[in-house]
């Protein structure tokens, strides 16, 4: 193996730029956040309502929750992706679908955080229904014969638990987020991933280059882990021991 | 809305899609198969006991655990050459990352599984005068993979699912013939969509087979 | 108050509850009992619509469960109901549990909830555990405040389902105590137990259940004295023998 070791080239300016490496690095990261984080939020707020719905006495809400969990599932992230970006704008109203093909400012950042978040929204929702169904029936019972509608049974008796129940799962989710955030390069969002593609291109430090690039992934899936281990100690209900 | 599509495309692509879609399903066959072998040895391996091993196990799976794949595969891709001098091809490239990167979740499936069959099979087995490797081959695995049986499966569909991402070194899987049919018959719309729908027909059908398998596993319970 | 009229019900193809008939007057307290699996607990939770019914019709107060323009929320708020595993909700401390029907349901300020909880804990003897969860008290506390938080929304009448049959034996007085008193006080009850020594107490009349048909429905002394039925006198002499 002959590797020519630079690890100063991170300081080194670009060329044909007046970026260092390191500036490279800075933006990456800061779309592979900017594209997780918001992906999370659409995941976490469609993933609850999908979810949900798939456990409610109405046999059509469940039949669309179900459908939005099998399609989203179903069909890989990458692919899901390239349909947002190719084929979605050509199925839009003639002028709309001019406008986002030529004119939409951010349009990679929002189609493969659309994307990304559809997608874990169906994971999200897996999470949900079994957190939910994983409760006991006499919860619900509980909750009716107090007099609460079914939204408000929900509302308060049993989301507030389910979500206690399933923080662990969603902490897994909400790490594969920045894992499968990667995707966003395809498309040509300048994440992490496309960054350290593109260094290995212009400065030919493939495993600088591609070292920056995986140690940042794993301080955010830590840092997501953390943050969502804080607030399992945040929302512990004292005495209550989960029953496994 | 589909006014201005022309599917007819879809004939003529076949044989080369046809292609693509062998090569993600050799590609997940491969990576399944040496998967859950290494990561049923990987799974042992951390449940021996031993501090080295055990060590190195869990070193190994935490890390492939918390790297995206599509970053695996470019360090394989990218290193792969470095060290043996000279390039492999993103179709080989992709089959040695799939098989070590999947091992890492076979793994933690694998373990679960062991530990999921009661301590007394083991003792079970030893009573009858078997060694370890005896229990665990005769006993303990076949009881540990039955049990796991959905979710291995459940794995091998989202890696399934994974194989597109050899689009970044540019191997040619379902997705990427499609999306070169779509280029040369200047139908790339057309052509995603069709490859969508042959990952979801897929992906479907083996989600169901693993709903079925769980009520049966119930039963046997 | 409470009027079952030919009530059937079936899971699937299973029918759990066949042709049952029977009422409770305002005042009145009916035991329900019978070997486990006869349908008391479904027919009870059908009495404030949580199970719904195939056949027949039931009426609390006058209004039809099983009607589909009743305002079921509104009147469950009005039926009280104690749960086999207490079933408080874990996340919510004891006053919050007791304060969260009376101000989402009834919109009580939170002070006046408040107030009535409290009054309602130092009834049951539980003051002192106002701010404690559900995690951290006992069985026998915990279903001591789940007849609170029933009480806290003033209902009519109250149902129990089997409200002492998972609980420890030495904690069983302690929330049969609060439940005699509660009869005494008048109140409407409809109480599934095998606790035959409750019912001896304060039952004024016995309703015996099995293989979903009421078999036996009764007054207090006449049960006791001389069940007609052969499946009570049975059941009779098997739990009372120990």
């Amino acid at each position: 193996m002959n590797y020519h070791w630079n690890w100063g080239i991170f300081f080194q300016q670009v060329s044909s730029s007046d970026d260092t490496y390191l500036d490279w690095i800075i933006t990456g990261l800061g779309w592979t956040v900017a594209v997780a984080m918001s992906a999370w939020v659409i995941a976490l707020v469609l993933g609850s309502i999908m979810g949900t719905l798939r456990t409610v006495q109405s046999k059509p809400l469940v039949m669309v929750g179900t459908v939005w969990v099998e399609l989203f599932r179903n069909v890989p992230i990458l692919v899901q992706l390239f349909i947002w970006f190719f084929v979605v704008p050509e199925l839009l109203p003639r002028d709309l679908s001019l406008w986002v093909k030529q004119d939409m400012p951010g349009k990679e950042f929002f189609t493969a955080t659309l994307a990304l978040g559809l997608f874990t929204s169906a994971r999200v929702a897996e999470q949900v229904r079994a957190g939910i169904q994983s409760l006991s029936r006499g919860q619900r019972y509980a909750g009716l014969a107090l007099g609460f509608t079914e939204a408000q049974t929900y509302r308060y008796v049993i989301l507030p638990m389910a979500f206690r129940f399933i923080i662990p799962p969603l902490t897994s989710e909400f790490m594969n987020a920045f894992k499968n955030s990667a995707v966003a390069f395809a498309i040509g969002v300048m994440d992490l991933t496309f960054i350290s593609r593109q260094m290995v291109e212009e400065s030919g430090q493939v495993i600088e280059s591609l070292l920056a690039a995986t140690v940042l992934y794993v301080i955010c899936a830590m840092a997501a882990n953390r943050v969502m281990s804080f607030i399992e100690k945040r929302s512990h209900v004292p005495g209550f021991i989960l029953a496994k | 809305m589909f006014s201005n599509f022309d599917f007819g495309v879809i004939p003529l692509s076949l044989p080369f899609i046809w292609q693509g879609l062998l090569y993600s399903l050799k590609l997940t066959a491969t990576a399944m198969t040496g998967g859950i072998i290494l990561g049923t040895l990987l799974a042992l391996a951390r449940l021996s006991g031993g501090v080295v091993l055990g060590t190195i196990s869990t070193f190994y799976v935490n890390t492939l655990r918390s790297i995206p794949l599509l970053m695996v595969i470019l360090w394989f891709f990218f290193l792969i050459p470095i060290f043996t001098g000279s390039p492999m091809g993103a179709e080989k490239s992709a089959m040695i990352t799939f098989t070590l990167f999947e091992a890492a979740f076979y793994a933690e499936i694998m373990r679960a599984g062991i530990q999921s069959v009661s301590r007394g099979q083991i003792n079970a087995g030893y009573a009858i005068g078997m060694t370890y490797w005896q229990t665990m081959g005769h006993v303990i695995l076949p009881q540990a993979f039955r049990n796991m049986l959905p979710v291995l499966l459940t794995q091998t569909i989202i890696l399934f699912q994974d194989t597109s991402l050899v689009y970044a070194i540019g191997a040619k899987d379902l997705l990427k013939a499609a999306e070169i049919t779509g280029k040369n018959y200047n139908r790339p719309v057309e052509m995603y969509i069709f490859s969508a729908v042959v990952y979801f027909a897929i992906c479907f059908s083996l989600s169901m087979l693993v709903k079925h398998l769980n009520k049966r596993i119930a039963i046997i319970r | 108050m409470i009027e079952i009229n030919k009530v059937s019900k079936w899971y699937g193809s299973f029918q759990v509850l066949t042709d049952c008939t029977t009422q409770i007057a305002k005042g009145e307290v009916v035991v329900v009992c019978g070997p486990s699996g006869s349908g008391k607990s479904t027919l009870i939770k059908c009495v404030n619509g949580l199970e719904p019914i195939q056949q027949g019709n039931i009426a609390v107060n006058g209004t039809a469960i099983n009607d589909p323009k009743t305002d079921l929320p509104k009147l469950r708020a009005r039926v009280g109901m104690v749960f086999q595993h207490f079933e408080l909700f874990p996340h919510m401390s004891i006053i919050k549990n007791l304060s969260i029907g009376q101000v989402k349901v009834l919109g009580r300020s939170e002070d006046e909830a408040h107030a009535k909880g409290m009054k309602l804990l130092e009834r049951v003897g539980l003051k002192a555990h106002a701010n404690k969860y559900p995690g951290e008290m006992s069985g026998g506390q915990q279903q001591r405040v789940a007849i609170a938080r029933a009480l806290s929304m003033d209902p009519i009448c109250m149902l129990f389902d089997e409200p002492t049959s998972a609980l420890d034996p030495e904690m069983i007085n302690e929330v049969l105590d609060v439940m005699v008193e509660l009869a005494h006080e008048g109140m409407t009850m409809m109480v599934v137990t095998h606790e035959m020594g409750f019912a001896r107490k304060v039952a004024n009349r016995v309703v015996f259940m099995d293989q979903g048909k009421i078999v036996e429905d009764a007054a207090k002394e006449e049960f006791f004295g001389q069940p007609r039925s052969e499946r009570a006198q049975q059941f009779l002499s098997k739990i009372l023998h120990h």
